[in-house]
Order: C-alpha cells, then sequence, then structure tokens
C-alpha cells in the first residue's frame, strides 16, 4: 500500500503553495532589516568620508578610508593585540574550562550546586564583569592589591590599570575569567556523552589516565572542542564590552583592541573610517567563520 | 503577519515619548496625573547629575515648576548620567535617530556637532520676547553665539563652573606650606606636600591629584597657561614648558601612580581620603567635600604664573528643533535659567549662578568655594570649540597624555600630536 501513490498524493507534492514563504517571511524580514541592511549600509559607509561632524562634506571617497587604515599605525597596533587577546583569552578560557568540565564530570557532594555557581562569569553581564574588574585592580583602594600586600607578594600597590605593561594583561585576565564556564559547560555536555563502555575497556587494557585523556576523552569531544573554540574567537574578537569598561583603551591606547578603535571611531562619529575598519575585521574573522559554517552545512546537509 | 509585525514595530517606535499633550512617560520619578488633563503640554527634560543629591534636587525643581507654572506645562526628567562626557553622544545619537528629548542640559562643546546637524532650535525669537533677558550678563548671550558660530543664540546659560584648587590645610600646616600665590609656589607646594609620613620609605601623601583620564584636559589647562602657553598654539615653547611641568610630576612621583587613568571618581576619591593634599574641580563636589572632611578643606583660585588660565565648566540647556512646543520648553529654561529653579539648582549644587538676581543673594556672598570660583572668573576660559574638540578630549587627549606620562612620547611629541588633532 505505502508503494502505491495515488494521484491525489501527487498532486500534493507537486502543488505550488505560498505558505511556507509567508511562514518564512517574518523571520526574512527581520534578518533583512537587522543585519542585511546595516551590513551594505556599513559597506557603502566605508566607501564614503562619512563623518557626521561635518555633514556637509560627506562624499563617496573611494578606497580612501581602506588606504588610511592601512596607513594608521593605530590599526595595526590595536590588530596585533587583537591577536594576543584572541590567542591568550581564548587559550586560557580552552585550558582552564576543560579542566573544570573534567573535575565536574566527577561525582562529588553538592555537585549540582558547584555547576549551578560556576556558570556565574558567564551569565554576568561583560559591563558588569569590567567595572568589577577595575575596582579590583584599582591602584589605591583595589582588594587584588590589598590581598597581595598582605601575603607579602608585594611591597607597594601596583596599579594595573594605568601602568601600560600592566593594564593589558590585567584586562585578559578579566576575560579569561568571563569565557571559562562556556567551555566549561560545552566541554561537560560533550564529555556526557562518551559511553562509559569505552573506559571500562580502556580500564580492563591497563591504560593509564593520561592515555584514556589523549585516547578517548579529547578524540571524542574533538568536534565539541572545535565549535567551542570557534565561537569564542569570533565572540572575544568582537568584544567591546569587558575592555571599555575597564579602560575605555587606555591607557596611551595599551588596551585597545580592533573592536575597541572601531568603537572609539564610531563614537567620534567618523563612521566611515570606523565602517572601513570594521569590514577589514569581518573579512579576518571570516578567515576563521568560514570553516564553522562550512562544518555546520555539511551536517545539516 | 509580517504587516502585523511590521505595524507594531512601527508602533513601538514612533511611540517613543516626543512633546505631546497628552503622554504618559513611565521612565520618569515624576507624578504623570497632571498630563492625563487636557490642554496640558508634556515636554521631556533631558539632564545629568553628579550625585544623588542633585538628581534629587532636580526632581524636586521640576516638581515645583510643574505645580506652579500655572501655564499647563508638565516636565517629565530623564536622567541620564554624564559618563566622562558620554551623555553627549547618547544625546546627539537620540536626536538623530528621532527619538530625543525636547530639551536638554548641555555642554558648549556639543554645540558644533548640533549645529551641523541642524538639531537645536534658535532661540533668538523667544529672548526678543522674554522680560528676564536683562537678568544675564550680555557676555554670556555673546559666548553663546560664538560658540553657535552665528549671530543667534541656540543655547540658553545656565549656570557656570570655573575650576580651582582644593586643599587639605591639615596636610598644608604639616609640610609646611602657605597657600600659593605664584604657578611656580603652587609647583613647589606640589612637591613638599608629598611626603612619607609613617617613615616606611614609601609615599603616603602625594602633592597632587592629577586626573589623567577623561576630563583631564581642563587641569592640564591651568599647566600649559601657567607657563604662558595657550591652546591655539600647543606647540610652542611655552606650552610645551608646561606639559613638560605635568610629565615632571607624574615622572618624579608628586602624584599617584593611577593619575594616568584616574577621572573623577578617582581624584575625589583620593583627595577626600588623604592621599592626595591638592586637586582640582568645581564647586559641584564642593558640598560633598565639606561633608567628608568638614574644615579639613579649602580651595584657593588657580595661581598666575606667566600666564594664567582656569576651565570655565560650563553648563546651559537647549531645545531641539523637533520640539513641537517649544514656547513651553522655553518657558523651562526661564525657570531654571533665572526664576526659582536658578536659585534652588545653584544653592543645591555651589554652581556659579547666570542670574544677576541670585548672585546678590547672602549665599554666594558668603561661601568660600564660591568666592574661590569667583575669584577664577576673570581668567577663565573654555577648550576651543571645533567640531574635533569632542573626540580630542574623551580619546586623543588622555590616550596621548597617557603616552607621555608613560615616558613614550616627549613633551614636543606629544604637544604636537595633540595640536595637529584639534586643528586638523
Amino acid at each position: 500500500m505505502g508503494a502505491v501513490q495515488t494521484k491525489g498524493d501527487l498532486e500534493m507534492v507537486k502543488k505550488k503553495t505560498i505558505w511556507p514563504y509567508l511562514l518564512v517571511a517574518p523571520a526574512l524580514l527581520i534578518i533583512l532589516c537587522v543585519v542585511f541592511v546595516p551590513v551594505v549600509n556599513a559597506i557603502l559607509m566605508s566607501f564614503q568620508s562619512y563623518d557626521l561632524r561635518r555633514p556637509n562634506d560627506i562624499q563617496f571617497i573611494g578606497l580612501q578610508n581602506y588606504i588610511n587604515v592601512f596607513q594608521d599605525s593605530l590599526f595595526w597596533k590595536a590588530l596585533a593585540r587583537t591577536i594576543l587577546w584572541v590567542v591568550f583569552g581564548v587559550g586560557f578560557q580552552f585550558l582552564f574550562g576543560f579542566i573544570m568540565a573534567l573535575l565536574l564530570n566527577k561525582k562529588f557532594f553538592a555537585r549540582g550546586a558547584i555547576r549551578a555557581v560556576s556558570l556565574i562569569p558567564w551569565v554576568t553581564p561583560g559591563v558588569l564583569i569590567g567595572l568589577m574588574w577595575r575596582w579590583i585592580y584599582d591602584g589605591n583602594n583595589g582588594v587584588l592589591n590589598d590581598i597581595l600586600l598582605r601575603l607579602h607578594l608585594i611591597d607597594t600597590k601596583i596599579p594595573f590599570l594605568a601602568q601600560i605593561n600592566t593594564a593589558f594583561p590585567s584586562v585578559i585576565v578579566a576575560i579569561i575569567w568571563q569565557g571559562i564556564p562556556f567551555f566549561a559547560l560545552m566541554i561537560l555536555a560533550g564529555l556526557q556523552g562518551i559511553p562509559a563502555e569505552l573506559y571500562e575497556a580502556a580500564d580492563i587494557d591497563g591504560a593509564c589516565a593520561s592515555q584514556k585523556l589523549f585516547s578517548i576523552t579529547i578524540p571524542s569531544i574533538k568536534n565539541t572542542i572545535y565549535i567551542t573554540a570557534l565561537l569564542r574567537i569570533i565572540w572575544v574578537a568582537n568584544s567591546v564590552d569587558v575592555i571599555f569598561n575597564m579602560t575605555e583603551g587606555g591607557p596611551a591606547y595599551s588596551t585597545q583592541t580592533l573592536s575597541v578603535y572601531i568603537f572609539n571611531k564610531g563614537n567620534a562619529l567618523d563612521l566611515g573610517y570606523a565602517s572601513s575598519m570594521a569590514i577589514i575585521m569581518a573579512l579576518l574573522l571570516s578567515i576563521v567563520a568560514i570553516p564553522y559554517l562550512v562544518s555546520t552545512f555539511k551536517k545539516e546537509v | 503577519m509580517a504587516v502585523v509585525m511590521l505595524i507594531s514595530l512601527t508602533a513601538c517606535s514612533t511611540g517613543d515619548s516626543k512633546t505631546s499633550s497628552n503622554t504618559q512617560e513611565t521612565t520618569t520619578n515624576q507624578s504623570n496625573e497632571d498630563t492625563k488633563d487636557s490642554g496640558n503640554t508634556t515636554i521631556n527634560f533631558r539632564y545629568w547629575a553628579d550625585n544623588t543629591d542633585y538628581s534629587i534636587l532636580m526632581q524636586s525643581i521640576i516638581k515645583k515648576f510643574n505645580e506652579e507654572n500655572g501655564k499647563g506645562i508638565t516636565v517629565v526628567g530623564e536622567e541620564t548620567p554624564w559618563d566622562g562626557g558620554a551623555y553627549s553622544e547618547n544625546l546627539f545619537n537620540a536626536a538623530m535617530g528621532g527619538g530625543g528629548p525636547d530639551c536638554a542640559t548641555w555642554k558648549l562643546t556639543s554645540t558644533p556637532l548640533f549645529m551641523n546637524n541642524n538639531l537645536l532650535a534658535n532661540l533668538s525669537p523667544y529672548l526678543k520676547e522674554w522680560d528676564g533677558y536683562s537678568d544675564i550678563d550680555e557676555n554670556m548671550y555673546n559666548v553663546m553665539k560664538e560658540a553657535s558660530g552665528t549671530d543667534d543664540v541656540y543655547v540658553m546659560p545656565w549656570n557656570v563652573q570655573v575650576l580651582y584648587v582644593y586643599y587639605r590645610p591639615s596636610i598644608f600646616e604639616a609640610a609646611g606650606v602657605e597657600v600659593p600665590t605664584t604657578y611656580e609656589e603652587f609647583l613647589e607646594a606640589v612637591k613638599k606636600c608629598t611626603m612619607d609620613t609613617d617613615g616606611d620609605g614609601k609615599t603616603d601623601v602625594y602633592g597632587f591629584g592629577m586626573r589623567g583620564g577623561k576630563g583631564g584636559q581642563e587641569p592640564w589647562g591651568s599647566f600649559i597657561h601657567g607657563e604662558g602657553g595657550n591652546f591655539e598654539d600647543l606647540t610652542s615653547a611655552d606650552s610645551v614648558k608646561g606639559m613638560q611641568d605635568f610629565i615632571d610630576l607624574y615622572k618624579n612621583g608628586y602624584v599617584p601612580p593611577t593619575a594616568t587613568s584616574d577621572g573623577y571618581n578617582e581624584i575625589i576619591a583620593n583627595f577626600q581620603s588623604g592621599l592626595t593634599a591638592m586637586t582640582i574641580h568645581h564647586t559641584g563636589s564642593s558640598a560633598n567635600m565639606v561633608e567628608a572632611l568638614g574644615d579639613d578643606v579649602s580651595a584657593f583660585p588657580f595661581p598666575a604664573g606667566k600666564g594664567q588660565w582656569t576651565s570655565m565648566g560650563d553648563t546651559e540647556t537647549v531645545i531641539f528643533e523637533s520640539c513641537e512646543n517649544k514656547e513651553a520648553a522655553f518657558e523651562w529654561l526661564t525657570y531654571l535659567a533665572t526664576g526659582e529653579g536658578q536659585k534652588m539648582w545653584c544653592e543645591g549644587t555651589g554652581n556659579v549662578p547666570v542670574s544677576k538676581t541670585v548672585q546678590a543673594g547672602d549665599y554666594f556672598q558668603n561661601d568660600p568655594f564660591m568666592k574661590a570660583s569667583i575669584a577664577g572668573q576673570s581668567y577663565a576660559g573654555i577648550l576651543p570649540i571645533l567640531d574635533t574638540t569632542t573626540e580630542w578630549v574623551s580619546s586623543i587627549w588622555p590616550n596621548t597624555v597617557g603616552m607621555a606620562l608613560a615616558g613614550n612620547l616627549t613633551a614636543e611629541e606629544c604637544m604636537e600630536k595633540l595640536q595637529n588633532e584639534l586643528y586638523k
């Protein structure tokens, strides 16, 4: 019976209907409005002297904004800083997140509560994280200086966010703290999907802990690590809130990453210049994003 | 469905509380019952307050005006933080996006940006008809005209804040320092007040609370002029010398090591905690200073060297071109400029009034901080108002001076960069 298609069935398959398009339309419309239009607008502005402080001078200037960007030493320094920001930020987030996931995967007292508490940095808004760490690091009244003094690890207070050589590492620590739970959560979900039989078999074979880690655990959650790392690289590279609320890119531009530089230029209303940097940054990030999109697409197909 | 969503979104966006006769505002502390009466006019007024006391004060002024104006005008206050100048940027974004208020408190430095985009209402026609016009010095109107770059007044005078030097008499006494009367004496006093009070070999009191973060260009300007420099030519030998003084204070440890990033909160906290002997601010912080330190705080005008200058922190009000009831908004601005609102605000905040009638009151004649302000009025000024000033103040100045303080730029290089960025 199932193998025989009636005329009616065929008509149902072939009949064109507007309903799927209507149902998709609202989502498509919103995406067009909030993603496509601003992106096209940014591309157009990047080819104009779009400075709202001088609205009468706005005109098409071709690639001049891009040429200026490539000649801007602040851009190159911000780009180099962004690479360090992502490498150290995401790298340590992964390392500590992985360790935390392994710990949280063990059975111990109040595991559920500790799992919930460990998510606090991730659910705290970036603005609050920035303000909170700013006071922790405060050079005169900060708790970190107080602890280090009491432990006799330092004998003079360190102005963490006011010195060029300490400000950038300090903001990196804050972003690491924020991102650890996300890695931990994702990796924990991956760990719980590994069949216990694999570990039992390894035990029978006499495998040690490190052998189990490198031969079973990591290969089993390889995809999870890959996807999580890709997402975090994109998010951290784009992150403005934590740095802006801690240092606004200072002192002396020492914490100005590319996204913060774009934000500052945008705030200064030089939207053409800010847009050209944003387009360059988007192209650079697409190098990271494309493998992710390709892998996602393959899975869906 | 898409059409419905569009209509909903449109309705939401146009639902922003622009001037209307029957608007109900939910984000305000004001009671809006009156606005439901027919014939009433609602004016949305955006302002910033430096602390909660000033916030409460402004709300009480609004309440009093709403109760007593007798013209059916209801002012709805929208408080937004100053946030190191982000207030102006946010106000611009709101005005450009069509969601701005009817009128707002103001800084002159923002004027070119808003004028270039035709966002401000011309107040001259209303001023001509106003019988309180002569209660404000003509010079104030001239400054407003200069800021707008036209022969008309687009910005309404409200109050001024003249920067002076706060000092701790107890620290001066311990250091054996008299109140400085010249720029050289001031620099010497900073050095002498930097002390190791407990003998452990570390500095416990710094002579001066330097502001190297946002807003620091105002006290910095006094150093530049103290050596005879000026804002027109920051690369002159005198201007560079003033910059060198600034760098030397940091490099030689006469200011806290956090100075490169210290803003308003930090310089006030450091002064109140006794970490610094002097700092520069205006009467906007005097009430808090007295509350925290009692008699152990006083003030002197920034002393003269080869030149003399202090920053006149101006605060005005404006009406936006998009305001539909400009006459009602103007009525509110005059209440703030010369009426009871002027007296309440200036007495409550310690700001210098623009109304001659209010200036003559006992409070302003007897207040020591007001005296320092009034003494500084003769040489007080503002930064050049250019379309580059906002970015220069919020980003270029703190970062460039930060580089100089850290030793990455010489005084000459720093001033050259500041000059190029301000006049580009």
